[in-house]
């Protein structure tokens, strides 16, 4: 299966992104509560435009209901979001991307708007297969400071939705150079979107 | 100096002014430099061939004339970066650097979301920056042909043309893309300077 073999040709970023100190810091409940209400605005700017991508993949599909429970899936995880901003104080209605944050949601709408269906499922795969797998390697379930956040990413539900844009992945992409270079990309972006938030 | 110029405040200098170009200009530029410039600025070319195509399907009848006489340009430049990586013997085939792809990814997802008076704006910024940073620069040593090019009386007029559309269009949202255009010229030379 090719998302299979993009995913382990791209364990390195991945495992960048695991010992990355703010995932780790976010793992053991250290990490500072603002800086937490940082990504977590971050995030939401990105989960609209990873919204905006699915409408637009949607839009390219033979099959439009395949991406139906994918985009309700962004819809329900920006309602989490809502709520951590409410305990967090944070407005995500006015949020200004960071440079990190903003280059990862160009590259994705100038692959949403301007490529075909291979080249958008493999820019848009890495941010769910990964947070799938760091959901699953942080360990669910230890009632830490943010475990919800970790259950969120290590629940059933969010590992089927993995699995389906995967698949639709793997039925619609060919192993090109362009589309193993939007996989990869995109997963230098999730390494620096860590980065990102002081 | 227009509007949309005078309200980038520091930014404007920040675009058009870099060591990359100081070195041009007195003929100390390291060879890495310029060729990874040349590979970068010969994939940033591409992408603004893309873009400018875009904005020409938006625009209104009065905005053609500029646009595809600097689509004919653009094709001419490709072609002459062509016959210098060739003389050189350089791949122009290199990976984008993120500075640059980061540029063209703005410009391609801005060519899609943003009305047409903003994309003028932003086409006005690009052209503009470029004009004022080769054009500070004495026209001499080995990169002589390269100041030249980006300085001469034609490349002005366009620029000037550019500027005459987005000031018949103006629109809310304009500052704040030209900065955003500013930004990413500024770290366009500071790649093509640091690797």
């Amino acid at each position: 299966m090719l998302a299979e073999r993009l995913w382990q040709a791209n364990r390195d970023l991945a495992e960048d992104c695991l010992q990355h100190p703010f995932v780790q810091d976010l793992s053991s409940g250290s990490l500072d509560p603002a800086r937490f209400g940082a990504y977590v605005a971050q995030d939401a700017f990105f989960l609209r435009a990873f919204s905006q991508a699915y409408a637009l993949a949607l839009a390219r599909s033979p099959s439009p209901d395949d991406f139906l429970d994918l985009l309700r899936g962004v819809v329900n995880e920006l309602h989490l979001h809502a709520l951590y901003s409410a305990e967090l104080d944070v407005d995500l209605n006015h949020v200004t991307p960071l440079p990190a944050c903003r280059a990862y949601t160009d590259f994705l709408l100038h692959a949403a708007w301007h490529r075909d269906l291979p080249e958008i499922l493999a820019a848009m795969t890495p941010c769910m297969r990964l947070y799938a797998w760091l959901g699953a390697s942080l360990a669910p379930g230890r009632g830490l400071r943010y475990q919800r956040w970790i259950d969120t990413y290590a629940s059933p539900d969010f590992h089927a939705l993995a699995a389906r844009l995967e698949a639709l992945l793997s039925r619609h992409a060919c192993d090109t150079a362009s589309v193993r270079d939007h996989y990869r990309y995109a997963m230098h972006c999730e390494l620096d979107f860590f980065g990102a938030c002081p | 100096m227009t509007q949309l110029i005078s309200n980038a405040g520091p930014l404007w200098t920040q675009a058009t002014r870099s060591p990359f170009l100081a070195a041009a200009a007195s003929g100390s530029l390291p060879p890495d430099a310029f060729h990874r410039w040349l590979a970068q600025d010969y994939l940033f070319a591409t992408g603004l061939t893309s873009f400018q195509g875009l904005v020409l399907a938006k625009v209104p009848r009065d905005c053609h004339q500029p646009l595809i006489s600097g689509l004919t340009a653009l094709d001419s430049e490709l072609a002459w970066f062509e016959s210098h990586a060739a003389r050189l013997s350089l791949d122009l085939a290199a990976a984008p650097h993120p500075a640059c792809r980061r540029y063209i990814d703005f410009l391609m997802r801005s060519a899609y979301t943003q009305p047409f008076p903003v994309l003028l704006a932003i086409l006005y910024g690009v052209e503009a920056s470029y004009l004022e940073a080769w054009s500070a620069l004495a026209a001499q040593g080995p990169y002589q042909e390269f100041i030249e090019r980006w300085s001469s009386p034609a490349f002005r007029d366009y620029v000037a043309s550019l500027h005459l559309l987005a000031s018949r269009y103006p629109h809310a949202a304009a500052q704040d893309q030209f900065h955003a255009v500013l930004e990413h010229e500024r770290d366009f030379w500071q790649m093509s300077w640091e690797g």
